[in-house]
């Protein structure tokens, strides 16, 4: 066979045979190893296979999608993806076989089902959760201590972003003036660097734990949400290990990603995270003001209950000690009249009292001499002495007597104002002994009166 | 820092067990007005901590990012 064919003439022989007997279109499962547009809107692919548990590429094939598909059909994954297209997605494309003469074989797609990659999506998310489940670690960071003053933070976002301005005026601006301190360790939010940003991010929050309270990762909303960049499993896992709360506000309406999953708590917007931030400041604080009025109202009742307790003393006081006065003022008087009248007997007593003694002396000395003349004689001294002594000491006694009798005397206690009241020289001790027109006597200490009684007045005492 | 920092949990504590024995009558009335202006203290002091700032704190954060 001499017969030679040009390059071209080759090529086109190929693409009329693939045309020929490829002629339909096909429905093909990819994975996107890259993807690019161009300025005029055109789509350029490199879809590869990977079989599962393999790092080797089993096929690789370029593709397009044109730019008018393009629009529409971007718009629509977009819409029910909440994804757009990116590297390590699968897809399903509708595809036709293209064969050019210089650029080679290459696949134009004019159709691609988003309900593919939700579920494959959906897959490789449940995976990551059963992985973290079956590893015992998926709610670590939720059985952590929340802290009671959330206020030191330590925010994971990107300076630029929307999400982390909105943050940081809400949670500054709070009504209740308290104070938050913020570090932000900037991290990028989307992209194929999310994973490697956001770990180096934790790993710096990591060297100075005690500095901090809670750690957020917030980033902007808007409708270009890309939550599959937090289907991570290696940020994931980070987070369960990681010793202070996470706080999620990732901005994402519809879905959680396996990163909200396992923060402390997952919120679904910067502000909605700074609000939960200022509630528990506000929470705290209510309870300060509950416990302060708790603690007024009850010493308050404390106060009061002994006051009462005080006041009800006084008044039962007051009566028994009026009662007890009246009492003590009957008893006096009593005393008064019976000291009156034991002093009296007593100076009569005291008056015989000395003679007596004398003559029982002499009649006993005189009988004693008699009888005992001679041991007198030898004694005579010290019984003399003795006798002296004796006597010496009675004086001394009797003076005593004398003395404490003197204090007793009726005339002293009416020298101090106290009179004696008399009928027909007998004493009266009360107005009972007395009718009307009576005559009395009352002794003064310096002489008597003699008064009738015109009037009688009883007073119980 | 050799100064023992404020504990606004240890407060809160401080101020619950306050509250419980005045509550409870355990507290004696001669002492009342010690136990309430420690409380008052305390609960002072913690409405400070939710509104101070801390300069040393943010500064630690600069040299951290």
């Amino acid at each position: 066979m001499n017969e030679k064919l040009s390059l071209t003439e080759l090529q086109l022989l190929i693409r009329d045979s693939l045309y020929t007997s490829l002629p339909d279109f096909y429905w093909v499962t990819a994975e996107i190893s890259e993807i690019k547009e161009n300025i005029s809107g055109h789509c350029y692919l490199e879809l590869i296979e990977k079989l599962p548990d393999d790092k080797n590429v089993r096929a690789r094939v370029k593709a397009v999608i044109w730019s008018k598909r393009y629009r529409l059909l971007k718009y629509h994954f977009e819409n029910v993806t909440g994804e757009s297209l990116r590297e390590g997605m699968k897809i399903l494309v509708r595809t036709k076989i293209e064969y050019h003469e210089i650029y080679g074989l290459s696949l134009v797609i004019s159709d691609l089902d988003p309900s593919y990659t939700a579920g494959e999506m959906a897959l490789k998310r449940q995976l990551i959760i059963k992985k973290l489940e079956d590893e015992g670690i998926f709610s670590m960071n939720k059985e952590l201590e929340f802290p009671v003053l959330p206020q030191r933070i330590a925010v994971i976002s990107s300076v630029n972003a929307a999400g982390y301005t909105d943050f940081v005026r809400h949670l500054k601006g709070n009504s209740q003036g308290y104070a938050f301190y913020l570090a932000l360790f900037e991290a990028i939010m989307q992209g194929s660097e999310t994973e490697k940003s956001i770990i180096s991010a934790l790993d710096r929050i990591a060297e100075r734990p005690e500095l901090f309270d809670v750690v957020v990762i917030i980033r902007g909303g808007g409708s270009q949400s890309d939550l599959s960049w937090f289907d991570n499993y290696n940020i994931a896992f980070y987070i369960t290990q990681f010793p202070i709360p996470v706080l999620t506000g990732i901005g994402h309406e519809k879905d959680l990603s396996v990163t909200d999953l396992v923060a402390y708590l997952a919120l679904k917007t910067p502000t909605a995270v700074a609000d939960h931030l200022i509630t528990c400041l506000a929470d705290a604080e209510n309870n300060l003001k509950a416990m302060s009025d708790a603690i007024s109202g009850f010493s308050g009742s404390v106060i009061e209950y002994n006051r009462n307790l005080l006041e009800s003393l006084r008044s039962k006081l007051l009566p028994v000690s009026r009662l007890l006065i009246s009492d003590w003022k009957a008893k006096i008087s009593d005393t008064k009249i019976e000291l009156i009248n034991f002093g009296k007997e007593y100076i009569l007593k005291a008056g015989i009292l000395p003679v007596n003694q004398a003559s029982k002396l002499v009649s006993a000395s005189g009988s004693f001499i008699l009888s005992k003349k001679g041991i007198i004689d030898r004694n005579r001294l010290s019984i003399m002495n003795r006798t002296f002594e004796t006597v010496y000491r009675l004086k001394e006694r009797l003076a005593g007597q004398e003395n404490s009798l003197s204090m007793l005397n009726p005339v002293n206690v009416l020298k101090r104002g106290f009179t004696i009241t008399t009928k027909n020289g007998i004493i009266i001790k009360s107005q009972e002994q007395i009718t009307t027109d009576d005559l009395i006597d009352t002794i003064f200490s310096d002489g008597n009166i003699k008064s009738r009684v015109t009037e009688k007045i009883k007073v119980k005492r | 820092m050799a100064k023992k920092e404020f504990s606004f949990n240890e407060a809160v504590k401080e101020i619950e067990k306050i509250l419980g024995e005045i509550e409870s009558g355990e507290q004696d009335v001669d002492k009342l007005s010690v136990a309430v202006k420690r409380a008052s203290e305390l609960i002072k002091q913690c409405q400070k901590k939710l509104r101070t700032t801390e300069e040393e704190i943010n500064s630690i954060f600069k040299d951290l990012v």
